[in-house]
């Protein structure tokens, strides 16, 4: 079980990936969300504002009502944003739940994909 | 519970269940459910096969309300079964829901060749078909989305518009109910076949079960795959009778794959013909566009899961679309219109697809009875009515339905044969065959690949020094 400072060490390493791929950068210029991260075993949520591509800011708790919502176990979050997990295998597995338009969820794992190719 | 900005309605996912089936290729059906019974009866064939859809439908509602997510028929199968299942059915469902998309393409084009030739009639085919699934394939490649409000607007202008036409032609060409129940063609072994052959009429309403991301309450997906069963089913029946009694007997067994453009002419001469072409390829555009967006994204998941070679997951740069997918499954279609082109057997695909359909309803029902049993006591915001009833008589009907397909003959609009329907169960049976192979032989050796490539890279999360875990 990852606690809630695990989660947010792990999104600070994700946010610095995220804002400086460039690559990743201008696939996702256009896109402007805001993402919340449940994480179900410890029901710690987790707002991330994302705009025109760049992490703008992150913090534990919900705010404000959301484009996306992420539900998973809170080790599968600690992994997914240090690059250690395939979000797409766990999403097709079931373990990760996505509350989201097709385009978004097809979004959110392209991060990854981008960052982290081999994963 | 937190909620979404933007929630799904159910008028749209009514409009994205009836909107997917209804293309153009389901005029062509009905007028066989027609021709098979007799077709002022076409209606109860309708009905009846509407009424099979809403059993396999409530199947699938039970299912998304345990699994709500756009990976749906593989997560459901995979949690019944196994894996090696869901890779080879899913893969399986792909190949035909893209096959479908060559299908419908050399139809539209038939539609448009019927009404001018610009060089000749096959060169225009082929142009009109490449034409439209390029023109399909450049909208996902750009990532353009077709809104929920415009799905609303084209699905029902498009089902009113068919109602309308109807009660003008019952109108104008009147309905002899009476003589038809007499006829000897009234049979109920008439009426279950054609019944089996209008199950294609209903096929893709399964297609917005991906939705269930976007709504807060799953029972929505469930409740507008009913509710667009229903009025598929009424608008269907009232089409198809108008359509038959609106066409002469030359028209009947001229064999045009166009029937409701012929119908169209003779109720209001070249402004319904021009009305009909917009309605058709409205129909078409949008409902392989969901087979295309869908199958390409089915693509790009598999291969992110080591499922498809990892060529499958690349990503445009700019609009985040996954473009080879697109276009391996661009060439496939093609390749498929072509093949339908050149040997003119269109039916062959249209009966492989309502066979296949048949076979996922009977899966979708298996899946059912499984879960139950696996995993009893998880939540389900819907569970379909009646115990093991209705999965069971999903499961007999369908699978009856499927083999009563394969054992006919599929004939032209004089009696003709055209090819012995066990021809589509060999086509299947070497498509799962070869899916199986690749499930069993290929699948492996990808996801080895990646087991040893997960083995030799750190984790990069502090304090888990050792290897990063993938499957």
């Amino acid at each position: 079980m990852a606690s809630k400072e695990d989660i947010l060490e792990a999104l600070t390493d994700y946010q610095v990936q995220c804002n400086n791929n460039k690559r990743l950068r201008r696939m996702q210029r256009d896109w402007s969300k805001l993402l919340h991260f449940l994480a179900e075993d410890t029901n710690d949520i987790f707002t991330m504002d994302v705009v025109n591509g760049e992490i703008v800011s992150f913090e534990a708790g919900a705010r404000d009502t959301p484009d996306i919502i992420v539900t998973t176990h809170s080790e599968n979050l600690c992994d997914m944003f240090w690059g250690d997990l395939n979000p797409s295998q766990k999403y097709l597995d079931g373990e990760i739940r996505v509350k989201a338009t097709q385009e978004d969820v097809m979004r959110l794992d392209a991060i990854t994909m981008i960052i982290w190719p081999d994963v | 519970m937190t909620t979404l900005k933007k929630i799904l309605k159910l008028r749209t996912v009514v409009s994205t269940s009836a909107g997917m089936a209804l293309a153009t290729s389901c005029y062509l059906a009905g007028l066989q459910v027609a021709i098979i019974l007799v077709g002022e009866l076409a209606w109860i064939s309708i009905m009846v096969a509407g009424i099979f859809c809403l059993f396999a439908a409530m199947c699938f509602s039970e299912l998304t309300s345990l699994y709500p997510t756009a990976a749906g028929i593989k997560l459901f199968i995979q949690n019944a079964f196994n894996e090696k299942a869901a890779i080879a059915i899913g893969a399986f469902y792909v190949i035909l829901g893209i096959s479908m998309v060559g299908a419908e393409s050399y139809l539209l084009s038939s539609v448009l060749t019927d009404t001018f030739i610009v060089f000749s009639l096959n060169i225009d085919k082929f142009l009109w078909m490449l034409v439209f699934i390029l023109f399909v394939a450049l909208v996902n490649y750009r990532g353009i989305f077709i809104t929920g409000l415009v799905q609303d607007i084209l699905a029902y202008s498009m089902l009113s518009f068919l109602v309308v036409v109807s009660f003008y032609s019952f109108g104008v060409n009147g309905v002899d109910i009476s003589s038809a129940i007499h006829s000897s063609e009234f049979t109920l072994a008439n009426v279950v076949k054609a019944a089996g052959v209008g199950v294609f009429l209903y096929v893709g309403f399964e297609w917005v079960t991906p939705l269930a991301e976007e709504t807060t309450d799953y029972r929505m997906i469930g409740r507008g795959m009913l509710l667009a069963i229903g009025i598929l089913s009424v608008v269907y029946s009232l089409f198809v009778v108008a359509m038959y009694t609106g066409l002469s007997e030359e028209q009947l067994v001229s064999g045009s794959p166009i029937p409701h453009i012929v119908f169209a002419r003779n109720l209001f001469g070249p402004i319904g013909v021009a009305i009909f072409i917009v309605m058709s390829i409205l129909a078409s555009v949008t409902s392989f566009n969901a087979g295309l967006l869908n199958t390409s994204r089915f693509a790009y998941a598999m291969a992110r899961d080591n499922v498809l070679p990892r060529v499958f997951s690349h990503l445009h740069p700019d609009y985040a679309t996954p473009w080879v997918a697109i276009l391996a499954l661009l060439i496939f279609a093609v390749s498929i219109s072509l093949l339908i082109l050149f040997s003119g057997q269109y039916l062959f695909i249209i009966v492989m697809a309502a066979a296949l359909e048949c076979i996922i309803y009977v899966v979708m029902a298996l899946c059912v009875l499984r879960l139950r049993k696996k995993f009893p006591d998880k939540e389900r915001s819907f569970k379909v009515p009646f115990g093991r009833l209705i999965p069971i008589i999903t499961i007999i009907v369908f699978s009856g339905l499927a083999l009563g397909l394969f054992a006919d003959v599929s004939r032209d609009y004089t009696g003709e044969v055209l090819f012995a329907n066990y021809w589509v169960a060999v086509v299947m049976a070497l498509c799962a065959m070869l899916t199986t192979l690749y499930t069993l032989k290929v699948v492996p050796i990808f996801k080895k690949k990646a087991a040893l490539k997960a083995q030799s890279r750190k984790r990069r999360r502090p304090g888990r020094d050792q290897s990063a875990t993938q499957d």
